[in-house]
């Protein structure tokens, strides 16, 4: 019965945290894990030793007065944003409302968040203060700061200490919530923003001398939005415990997943690229297009989705399939083609959702909404943006890695998919094709493809259409993704047992409703935590964009910002600045996906 | 004409069915696997509401010939004709068997990422093309009659092999099918959660329901079986009304499998 | 109510065509087969006409033609031509990932056993080390690793750690160099026969072991008698340089081959292989008693192995250019051959230098003579190495873990010793588990190294970029990149999967 332990698993969904290690008294905790043997405390002993002096000498570069930090401080707006126009920077802001919106609101729908005992948290704490004296001792620090990091490192040991105290008060283990451990820590650091003198700097390329850096806290342009972000935050996370309770469950969460969904492309596209819509071109071309197809589209869907249509909805699907690919052939809208492809796609699929009335009016309704979104993002997209930057594309630095990643994971999704199923299908030329591309791919580096297509791209398509450099790279990137996240699909579709073939074809189902309804939910729940893993690896590798020449978060810490005459020579400090930031998302990412693992027992099976 | 209406009770006495109308034809059906020969000229009629169980030694081709009935398998010589509608590569034909035809597997087969209750219901709702309301009362009368009712909202997991296996049943009689197959539904249960399987199977011969079960309980085969096949080697050895076929088995090799077994 | 005799008669035997599940089934693929085609032939002729329109033609040539290039380090730094640019590159890239597979499993393997420690320092250093270096880009380290080196102290002429034997500056790492002389093929020549007694000499040990039960340790006897071999060969070799002329020979016999006969050659292989694939295929597919069972995938399978064949054979026949490359590398490699034995008596194996420092014009620079590591190299090699141990060292402490505790019990209630626990049942099971995740990063190492053009670094993408951006051939520089690292792929599974292969046969 292994097959059925996990779904019972993840059904109850239990967070419960494994059960506290039996704790050793500290003198014999500290002769068995650190003296147990000569050989290991001649271990202990040089390697601690090793270990202080590699501090000592990291610390003694960071904190040396000929460090450029400020060259970091100066430009963080270049890191997250690149050139983005001040005068529009609401934009960025409100994007990012958006995303922490729908953050909180998942995590409270979802129930994200574990129970901390509260000893252990107070043990974290005083560990955390011991290194903090670490460091004001090792450190190249004046007598005063040196001073200030003592205190510092005091004040967290009383509350560690406090809170510990407080954790064996009463009876009963006390616990606290991530979530509030969460809220405190980024309360601490926003009113940090407002008592800490960090400094106000920033780079102002129009004025002479373009650095301003003035003592004091940091400006009224970056506090106060951070501190708005976080009331958003806690106001979204507290509406999500009411959306929690008063709606549905399963119909909130497949909205919030259509909302996520939805929300790169519109912020995107619509948000931060502010596309100004030649309204006369919108409703001589666009609409009409749109309108013929929604109108001719859900006539055909909804005869076609009738149980009584029998093969010749099937015909009727390959025709419309054959026309679309046709009208390649003859110089024609783009957008015309592709959305014939749309509705060939769905003609195809109709009869594996054909049902009642109820069924068909879903059924259109979702060609009408993918229709529209799509015709919406064409549009968009053709559009030229109001928001004028200085060469490249109109977002750069952290964002555009994130939008990068963003898009190669969700764009790589679906064909990673069709490729495993391919490769896994009955049909010999599928599997051919399949494995040939994935093998393929599989085989050469990413840079070599990223270069390929940033080169190639232009001249695959037909004269007179243009593709942005960054989008050809998201075609590669996407190209490549796939083939590595087919192989993770994959190995979860093999997973599903012969018999859950068998049953499903036994009580009547086509291919498709087989794949949809049984071997897919159960193969991706199975590929999760690769699946997951694949998704750091994606993020990580956007790194590679700095090659190609986009302006990403590596390239503008490598090669912009030391290029500043104010900055000559601040490469180091730049690039530490760029790993940390790297760090920080791919390891808590990491964290999620282990804990996700936990709460799913997926990782047992 | 209903399958679900009870008819006159069936027992260990045997049935007049010969004005009845075969529901599964079988002629010269044989299958390869590679250089192994798994059905060996296999040729049988089973007739409408008749209960037949087949017999014989593992690997004797039992699981392949009732495969062979719904097309889990494809037989490469002779044909099979279920319901008037023979097998062959159209896809009409294949769809018309596959949803007239329940099958029941020795491991369960329950697809362990749905509700007990979505079990049921998924086929009739995406195959049969029913409302969703519907198939779920249809569902529920059908749990009522295996007996698990309470468990509509469990996974399969959360269940025990004998409930598991009569959910299996549940799930195929969902589909209305005129005839049920059994793939030795008891071999993979427990001694005391057979019992509860084969008394839902026997109400379910009661019913008028054509069977063709593959097993080893001779308590049932004796108990309601209308024939029984003895098969080795890929070909059916003997066939014979039950009373017939235990008391005077007319192969000298039934008689050693009846030796062995009993 | 029918009877069976009407039944027979109402079914029809005909299947209408579009409902015929093959049929179906073979359309789909093939409509499938069409769409891909048809849309890479759509993507090509577009792509063919742009480069008409901007004059580029996509021709190998520039292989032969000269570039200016130069390159960071390796067998030639001013490579004539662009083959010759592209072919130093390889060896660049060859040589960072050789090295890089053999010190990132050192290192990893540390890293696994350090995780797995009774020592807390320890156990947490190395969870530190896998937790950050998995977590950042290999990209950001390597850029940083990079501008740390830069800050290196500059290069003089009585400087290094060890002057005269280890310099390290902002010119790169430069160390005493162990090379291969103009005796080495002869010598080769000598392990190999060497290699041939050895095999015989195991065989021979086994019987005795086998024959007596006593302990003959065949391994260690033939890894004796190769190297008694070696070791005399280092005399010896010279006994073998009548090879030469055999190579000059064949050669020439290669060179008045004339093409034709070479196409015929290789038609005929092809169609016999193919048709003895076939052959062996449909007598697979037949019964002990005679019964021929196909389904439509096996006529698949043999109407693609045809189809396969006769396109080889139309290749060959159409484009004469194989055949008479094959002919031409064959008799290069053999006159080649012939040259590298046609050396005087004296020459030895092996030789090493040590590093020198020149100085021509103002600065001091490294020289020829020792093992130079640029700082692009060293930055690359490094992040790789780091990257890479991270990864294996999780493999390595995941497939010790899957080692169940009850085997080392059962090891130890026999009474193995602590090394032969480790040697005979904790390894074969882990290595199991290690083994092939370890062949993905070997991998993943190896097409890694491409991120050395960040670093200027002249790897096969460094220098592949420049190749074309001065000749404008982005296409072919592509063609061979694909070709190069599908190949390395290729090897490197092999390996791997030999390794798996013999693995299993282990746990036997």
């Amino acid at each position: 019965m292994s097959e059925t332990s996990s779904a019972t698993a993840a059904g109850s969904a239990s967070g419960a945290p494994p059960p506290e290690v039996t704790r050793l008294p500290p003198r014999q905790w500290v002769k068995e894990n650190l003296f147990s043997s000569p050989f290991s405390s001649a271990l202990t002993i040089v390697t601690s030793i090793v270990l202080l002096a590699i501090a000592r000498a990291l610390l003694s570069f960071i904190f040396n007065p000929i460090r450029q930090w400020n060259s970091t401080a100066t430009n963080m707006q270049l890191f997250f944003t690149r050139a983005y126009p001040d005068e529009q920077y609401i934009r960025v802001w409100f994007s990012l409302a958006v995303i922490i919106v729908l953050t909180s609101i998942s995590m409270a729908v979802w129930r994200a968040g574990s129970s901390i005992p509260l000893a252990r948290l107070g043990r974290k704490l005083l560990a955390g203060a011991a290194l903090l004296l670490l460091l004001a001792l090792l450190a190249p620090f004046s007598a005063s700061a040196t001073i200030q990091w003592t205190l510092a490192a005091a004040c967290v040991a009383v509350i560690g200490e406090g809170v510990r105290r407080s954790a064996s008060k009463g009876g009963a283990e006390r616990t606290v919530s991530s979530l509030t451990v969460l809220v405190v820590t980024l309360a601490g650091l926003v009113a940090s923003l407002w008592v800490v003198p960090y400094g106000h700097h920033t780079y102002i390329p129009s004025r002479q001398p373009r650095v301003l850096a003035e003592s004091g806290t940091v400006a009224l342009t970056t506090k106060l939005p951070w501190t708005i972000m976080l009331l958003i935050a806690v106001a979204a996370y507290l509406m999500g415990g009411v959306i929690r309770e008063r709606l549905p469950v399963n119909p909130t969460r497949i909205t919030l997943l259509i909302l996520w969904l939805l929300a790169p492309p519109v912020l995107i596209y619509l948000v931060l690229r502010d596309p100004s819509f030649d309204m006369g071109h919108v409703i001589s071309t666009d609409l009409p297009i749109f309108a013929a197809y929604a109108l001719g589209g859900s006539v055909i869907l909804s005869w076609l989705t009738r149980p009584s249509t029998g093969e010749a909805g099937r015909i009727l699907a390959v025709t419309i399939l054959v026309v679309g690919f046709c009208t390649f052939l003859t110089p024609m809208r783009m957008v015309v083609r592709l959305d014939m492809l749309l509705l060939a796609i769905f003609a195809l699929a109709a009869p594996t959702f054909a049902g009642g009335p109820r069924n068909r009016k879903r059924y259109v309704l979702g060609w009408l909404g993918v229709l529209g979104v799509m015709s919406w993002l064409i549009t968009a997209i053709n559009t030229p943006s109001t928001v004028s930057v200085p060469g490249g594309f109109f977002i750069g630095g952290f964002s555009i890695t994130l939008m990068v990643a963003v898009f190669t994971i969700v764009l790589s999704f679906p064909l990673g998919i069709a490729l495993a199923l391919a490769r896994t299908s009955t049909m010999p030329i599928f599997r051919l094709l399949a494995t040939w591309f994935i093998e393929f791919v599989r085989g050469v580096p990413l840079i070599t493809i990223l270069i390929f297509f940033s080169i190639m791209v232009p001249l695959f398509l037909p004269r007179g259409m243009h593709l942005g450099e960054v989008a050809a790279v998201v075609i590669g990137y996407v190209l490549f993704s796939s083939a590595y996240l087919a192989e993770n699909v994959r190995g979860g579709l093999q997973s599903v047992t012969r018999g859950q073939h068998e049953a499903a074809d036994a009580v009547g189902m086509t291919t498709a409703q087989k794949t949809l309804f049984i071997v897919l939910p159960q193969g991706l729940r199975v590929a999760i935590p690769p699946l997951v893993g694949h998704c750091i690896g994606v993020f990580k590798e956007t790194s590679l964009l700095a090659i190609i020449g986009v302006f990403d978060v590596l390239y503008i810490g490598r090669i912009v910002i030391p290029g500043q005459t104010e900055f000559m020579g601040s490469t180091k400090e730049n690039l530490l600045f760029v790993s940390v930031i790297y760090w920080i998302f791919a390891y808590q990412m990491s964290k999620a996906s282990q804990r996700l693992e936990q709460r799913t027992g997926l990782g047992e099976r | 004409m209903t399958d679900m209406t009870p008819t006159e009770p069936t027992g260990n006495q045997t049935r007049d069915l010969s004005g009845a109308r075969d529901m599964i034809v079988c002629e010269n059906v044989s299958k390869w696997y590679g250089d192994f020969q798994a059905l060996d000229g296999v040729s049988a009629n089973i007739k409408e509401q008749e209960v037949v169980v087949v017999l014989g030694p593992s690997g004797s081709g039992k699981s392949t010939w009732i495969r062979c009935i719904n097309r889990l398998e494809i037989h490469q010589e002779g044909r099979i004709v279920v319901d008037d509608v023979e097998l062959t590569n159209d896809l009409r034909n294949i769809e018309k068997v596959r949803s007239e035809v329940g099958m029941v597997f020795q491991q369960f087969n329950l697809f362990p990422h749905l509700t007990i209750l979505d079990n049921v219901t998924l086929a009739p709702i995406w195959v049969r093309k029913k409302p969703r309301a519907e198939a779920e009362a249809q569902a529920m009368a059908l749990l009522e009659r295996v007996g698990i009712p309470e468990q509509a909202q469990k996974y399969p997991g959360q269940l025990s092999g004998g409930q598991q296996q009569r959910v299996a049943i549940a799930r195929a009689l969902a589909m209305e099918p005129r005839i049920m197959l059994f793939d030795e539904p008891t071999s993979a249960l427990d001694p005391e959660m057979i019992k509860e399987v084969l008394d839902v199977m026997k109400a379910l011969a009661l019913s008028g329901m054509t069977m063709m079960v593959v097993t080893h309980e001779m308590g049932f085969a004796k108990e309601v079986a209308d024939r029984l096949f003895f098969m080795e080697g890929g070909q059916i050895v003997e066939q014979n009304t039950t009373e017939m076929f235990f008391s005077n088995p007319a192969e000298e090799r039934t008689k050693l499998f009846l030796s062995q077994i009993l | 109510m029918t009877t069976a005799s009407t039944t027979r008669e109402r079914v029809s035997q005909r299947v209408p065509l579009w409902r015929d599940v093959i049929v179906l089934k073979w359309a789909t693929q093939l409509f499938l087969l069409v769409a891909v085609l048809g849309t890479m032939w759509f993507l090509a002729s577009q792509a063919g006409d742009n480069l008409r329109a901007r004059n580029i033609n996509t021709e190998f040539d520039f292989l032969e033609r000269p570039v200016d290039i130069q390159i960071s380090e390796g067998i030639d730094t001013h490579p004539d031509t662009g083959g010759r640019a592209l072919w130093a590159a390889m060896v660049n890239t060859l040589r960072l990932s050789i090295s890089g597979i053999f010190f990132a499993s050192v290192l990893g393997v540390v890293v696994g056993l350090a995780r797995l420690s009774d020592n807390w320092i320890v156990r947490r250093i190395a969870t530190g080390w896998v937790e950050v270096l998995r977590n950042v880009p290999l990209l950001v380290q390597m850029v940083l690793i990079y501008s740390a080196l830069t800050a290196l102290p500059r290069v003089g002429l009585d400087t290094g750690p060890v002057n005269g034997w280890l310099h390290i500056s902002n010119k790169g790492i430069s160390m005493p160099r162990f090379f291969i002389a103009d005796g080495f093929y002869q010598w080769a020549v000598v392990v190999l026969v060497g290699a041939v007694v050895g095999y015989f000499v195991r065989r021979h040990r086994q019987a005795v072991q086998d024959r007596t039960g006593a302990h003959a340790s065949p391994p260690l006897w033939a890894l004796g008698t190769v190297a008694a071999f070696g070791l005399i060969g280092l005399f010896v070799h010279p006994i073998f340089s009548w090879l030469g002329p055999v190579f000059g020979g064949v050669a020439d016999v290669l060179d008045s081959i004339p093409n034709a006969v070479a196409q015929v050659v290789f038609a005929i292989i092809s169609v016999g292989l193919a048709a003895a694939w076939i052959h062996r295929f449909i007598s697979s597919r037949r019964s002990a008693i005679g019964h021929l069972s196909i389904s439509d995938d096996d006529w698949f399978r043999i109407a693609f192995t045809a189809l396969a064949s006769l396109a080889v054979v139309v290749l060959i026949a159409r484009w004469t250019g194989f055949s008479a490359w094959t002919l031409n590398s064959g008799r290069d490699l053999f006159e080649v051959m012939a040259d590298k034995f046609d050396v005087n008596g004296a020459a030895r194996p092996f030789d090493a230098m040590r590093p020198d420092i020149v100085q021509k014009g103002k600065f001091p620079n490294y020289g020829t003579n020792g093992l130079t590591m640029s700082l692009g190299f060293a930055s690359v090699f490094f992040a790789v190495v780091f990257y890479t141990s991270a990864f294996i060292g999780e493999n390595v402490r995941g497939g010790i873990l899957a080692v169940p505790k009850g085997q080392t019990e059962a090891a130890k209630a026999v009474g193995l010793g602590r090394g032969q626990i480790i040697r005979h049942v904790v390894l074969p099971q882990a290595l199991r588990v290690i083994l092939p995740p370890t062949g993905n990063q070997y991998l993943n190492l190896t097409k890694n190294t491409s991120l050395a053009v960040a670093v200027g670094m002249s790897d096969m993408v460094q220098v592949g970029t420049t190749v074309f951006n001065q000749t404008g051939m982005t296409l072919p520089v592509v063609a061979i990149w694909m070709l190069f690292y599908l190949s390395c792929s290729l090897t490197i599974s092999v390996i791997v999967n030999w390794f798996n292969v013999r693995m299993r046969l282990v746990e036997r």
